[in-house]
């Protein structure tokens, strides 16, 4: 087997050194490595192509319209719950402890913040009288934490708590009535009929 | 050495000149470059542990993340960066050239100046003084200042040039100047402002152009003051410790150029999916893609020229600190590149994967190039032996360990939020919807970083010993080594250059011996590279301030009440912009945390624009009516009482310090000197701003919330955050009911009525 051509030309172009000299530094006039120049020339190949973007092969159909497709294939998969609570399903959550306690766990990570950590209101009314301002029955209590108060500040909660999250927060927060806070910020909105 | 080397020369027959080269500048940049590293990475520690805990904001106003964030940028970059740039290049082209510098004078100016500039930096910072973009942080006399200077060492480094006695430009000399032509440039057009007091200014530029120009700057800092210079660095340095000769000539001639003229259509990677028009962005991706060879030219060429001298690293710590510099170069213009494609940025953007990039970066390249130089200079500026070989082995073996602990946890803290993020469950809905849980999971990684980025600054501790017990061992007086060479001869002409045999034209342009006739000519040589970085700025900058299309108006966005835009101020003073992004990208893991996403009209009157980079806390783009006015009066207070494991700095100092109600007037003055249309604001800006602190102060008294709050400050900062967001609203829904005139955003928008 002889040695290609390209191999002997480039032996000889190896390491040879140029005449000139920089404080003593000195250069070699060595050839690229060709995987190096094979780089160089595939990214702008590739750059070129990307940004012509032919047949929407390259950068696609632009970020907005790629949005918009994942937000209504994302909406199809997963339909927005009811926001509506059922009172007696609910009612019956109140009635098993474990649940309740679950749901005061999750009240002292979201609730407690505005509410006060005994529901006494601070930020937000207080939970422990029998004054609601949006409903007092338990399914409209439902209602204003899965869809929130966004002109006062209270998020919609069903988004960011689960189906079962949100039962169990809710029931926790029914037996909160009647209770004797520390600070219990005056009552707001309209006695809730027993 | 060198007078033997001139004394072969054939023109030695004309009279030589006799002369030496100033070291003594070269020693004192060397001593504020080690000085101010210290204190910049020990201001990186110090911000890291705040990351890990709050207790280290120290609860004073001065020491907290979003003052002392830009300090820590400030000081590495320009205080450690641009003195190790000007130790190297002040004793590399003196030598290169064989011409002592332009003139001593200029040179001591250029020193004492810069120092001056960092002393400024390090007062101006903490005390809140700030222009909100970042790495040009620094306020409009501070930008003068610096201007100033920059241009001594342009004038002393061509004036050397110009006095040269070596007729051809060396590589690192392309490099050097380069930079220094570019690094004016940006700096320049990046800060144009008008200023509105003494350190208070408003950027020229609002919302998409202003962060458009903030990230050609942003991004070309990185290029021209962290890059180029430090590969000029390399090429002197590098053959001069390995003591063999450059691998590739050709190679150096294509990687500068491509590097130079590529670069600098870079920056709009930084603003992937924001409101920046999408052509812009998309360039900015693919020049990122093609910088990649060019990047990894430069690393070839030094790791390459240690062909033959590996034997020489195991016993020599300058080499070894160039090894894994250049290495961590490498690695790092990889992941560049990686990083600017859209679908990764998606993820890494705002996270801690862009802090680990940046640190590959500075620790591993910018340091560690710095270190080897100074091991290699110590011996030769202080005509001592250096103090401890074995010190500085140490230094580089508790120095690469720290790098390493700190990257790994990073990258791990980076990946691990970015994937938190966008985690949905299988109901469809966000699976770490707080964003807190996306932060307290870091916390074992931070305090990794702590310990390795600790770890490095012991190792610059241990330089700075090196540095002292070398220079105590200085002679009395140093020697001044006089320099023969002879001038260069007024007429000349290129020796005809050969033409490879046999290879034809291709062979021709593939040695790239033509090129030799234009490192004669350091003029043409400037005025091509202006031209390379100029023409790429060009061709972005004209159609993204051009093109109406580029920026659509939303009729119902206003400006910012007088009260709004000082709340605006205290924002920026207070550099919430370090770790609170407002730009929502139209991602879906995005709009269904934080709302719908950012639009180009939203930002139309944001001098500067607040865009930010970083999410160390959740996005603001729609904080305004997310919560009561009193949530964020007790938030700002203390935000551990509402979010527990919260890792933002405690602001109390809001409620106790006083609106300075005269400057308001100043302030919306220079806005509608900048065309945001303010009308009777113009004359009145003080009465409606008071009248809109009272408001909130109510609201936030009837509440329960404290009492008398209205000439405070924390008034115009609550203000100016319920006002996030909300005029997008307008646009979408019809005109809310009076009814909700208790609630804050009815209190913005009764406001805002008094605007045209």
């Amino acid at each position: 087997m002889t040695e290609p051509t390209q191999g002997r030309k480039e032996a000889a172009e190896r390491d040879r050194i140029l005449e000139h000299s920089y404080d003593g530094i000195q250069e070699y006039d060595n050839p690229m490595p060709q995987w190096w120049v094979v780089t160089f020339w595939l990214t702008i190949v590739f750059s070129v192509f990307y940004y012509l973007n032919p047949f929407n092969t390259g950068v696609g159909s632009g970020m907005k319209a790629e949005y918009d497709a994942d937000m209504v294939a994302f909406r199809a998969a997963h339909p927005a719950n009811s926001g509506g609570g059922n009172a007696r399903e609910l009612l019956a959550v109140v009635a098993r402890k474990s649940e309740v306690a679950e749901g005061k766990k999750i009240y002292a990570g979201k609730c407690a913040a505005c509410h006060a950590a005994d529901g006494g209101g601070m930020i937000g009314p207080n939970l422990t009288d029998n004054a609601w301002i949006h409903g007092g029955t338990i399914d409209s209590i439902y209602a204003t934490v899965n869809n929130g108060v966004l002109a006062k500040g209270m998020p919609a909660w069903g988004k960011l708590l689960k189906d079962d999250e949100m039962q169990e927060v809710v029931a926790y927060v029914w037996t909160l009535r009647g209770s004797t806070p520390a600070k219990p910020k005056a009552a707001e909105g309209v006695v809730a009929a027993q | 050495m060198t007078v033997a080397a001139v004394a072969a020369h054939p023109s030695a027959v004309t009279p030589l000149d006799a002369f030496s080269y100033d070291d003594d500048i070269v020693r004192k940049f060397m001593v504020a470059c080690v000085a101010w590293g210290a204190i910049g990475m020990l201001i990186g520690v110090l911000i890291a542990l705040q990351l890990a805990n709050p207790a280290f904001n120290l609860g004073l106003e001065y020491t907290s993340f979003g003052r002392l964030r830009p300090l820590h940028t400030n000081a590495v970059i320009f205080a450690f960066g641009g003195n190790a740039f000007f130790t190297g290049c002040y004793y590399s082209t003196q030598r290169l050239l064989k011409a002592r510098m332009y003139s001593d004078a200029l040179s001591k100016i250029h020193f004492w100046g810069w120092q001056l500039i960092i002393l400024a930096a390090a007062l101006t910072l903490p005390l809140g003084f700030t222009q909100a973009k970042e790495y040009a942080e620094l306020e409009w006399p501070i930008d003068i200042a610096i201007t100033v200077i920059w241009v001594v060492f342009a004038v002393n480094f061509i004036g050397t040039l110009i006095k040269r006695r070596e007729r051809h430009l060396y590589v690192a000399l392309w490099f050097y100047l380069a930079s220094i032509i570019t690094v004016a440039l940006l700096h320049i057009f990046n800060n144009l402002a008008i200023p509105a007091g003494l350190f208070k200014s408003y950027s020229i530029y609002a919302g998409v152009q202003d962060a458009f120009m903030q990230w050609w700057y942003g991004h070309n800092a990185v290029a021209f003051f962290l890059t180029t210079p430090f590969l000029g660095l390399m090429y002197y340095f590098m053959p001069k410790a390995a003591e063999g000769p450059v691998f590739s000539y050709r190679l150096s001639i294509l990687h500068f150029w491509s590097l130079v003229f590529m670069y600098i259509w870079a920056g709009p990677h930084h603003l992937h999916y924001t409101s920046l028009p999408e052509w812009a962005s998309t360039l900015g991706m693919v020049f990122s893609v093609m910088l990649w060879a060019p990047s990894w030219g430069g690393m070839i060429n030094g790791l390459l020229t240690l062909r033959g001298s590996w034997h020489k690293v195991v016993n020599d710590p300058v080499l070894k600190f160039f090894v894994i510099g250049i290495t961590a170069y490498g690695m790092s213009t990889f992941e560049g590149p990686m990083l600017s494609i859209k679908s990764v940025n998606g993820l890494a953007h705002y996270s801690d994967w862009i802090i680990a990039h940046v640190h590959t970066g500075a620790l591993g390249w910018n340091g560690f190039i710095t270190f080897g130089m100074i091991y290699w200079l110590l011996p030769r500026l202080f005509q001592a032996p250096l103090y401890s070989k074995k010190l500085a082995e140490l230094h580089f073996w508790i120095g690469t360990f720290g790098i390493i602990l700190y990257v790994v946890a990073i990258y791990s803290a980076g990946v691990t939020q970015g994937l938190m993020w966008r985690a949905f469950d299988e109901t469809g809905r966000l699976m770490y919807p707080d964003f807190i849980e996306t932060v307290v999971r870091l916390l074992p990684m931070y305090w990794v970083r702590v310990v390795g980025g600790s770890l490095y600054v012991v190792g610059v501790f241990m330089l700075a010993w090196n540095i002292f017990m070398t220079w105590r061992a200085r002679p009395a007086v140093y020697t001044e080594q006089m320099v023969f060479a002879a001038p260069l001869a007024k007429r000349w002409s290129e020796p005809v250059i050969p033409k490879p045999t046999g290879e034809g034209l291709i062979g021709w342009v593939r040695a790239m011996r033509y090129h030799r006739k234009w490192e004669a000519m350091p003029v043409l040589f400037s005025v091509m590279v202006t031209i390379a970085v100029a023409i790429a700025s060009l061709f972005e900058i004209i159609p993204t301030f051009l093109i109406k299309s580029n920026v659509p108006t939303i009729a119902s966005v206003k400006p910012y009440t007088p009260l709004e835009l000082y709340g605006r101020d205290v924002y920026i003073k207070e550099g919430c912009f370090n770790c609170h992004s407002q730009q929502i990208r139209p991602l879906r893991y995005e709009t269904e945390r934080y709302g719908e996403y950012s639009k180009p009209g939203e930002s139309v009157y944001d001098h500067p624009f607040l865009w930010g980079s970083k999410r160390n806390g959740p996005d603001l783009a729609r904080e305004g009516g997310k919560y009561p006015n009193l949530w964020h009066v007790t938030h700002f207070n203390n935000p551990r009482d509402i979010v527990t494991g919260s890792l933002m700095p405690a602001y109390p100092h809001f409620a106790k310090t006083p609106i300075p109600w005269a400057d308001i007037q100043t302030r919306v003055g220079v806005m509608a000197m900048l065309g945001v249309p303010y009308g009777n604001a113009v004359t009145n800006a003080v009465s409606m701003a008071k009248k809109q602190a009272q408001d909130v102060a109510t609201d936030i008294e009837k509440n329960g919330g404290p009492v008398g709050l209205q000439d405070m400050e924390i008034v115009a900062i609550v203000a100016y955050v319920q006002r996030l967001g909300q005029d997008i609203k307008l646009a979408n829904a019809a005109p809310p009911v009076a009814a909700r005139a208790t609630t804050t955003p009815a209190v913005a928008q009764s406001a805002r009525r008094m605007l045209p």
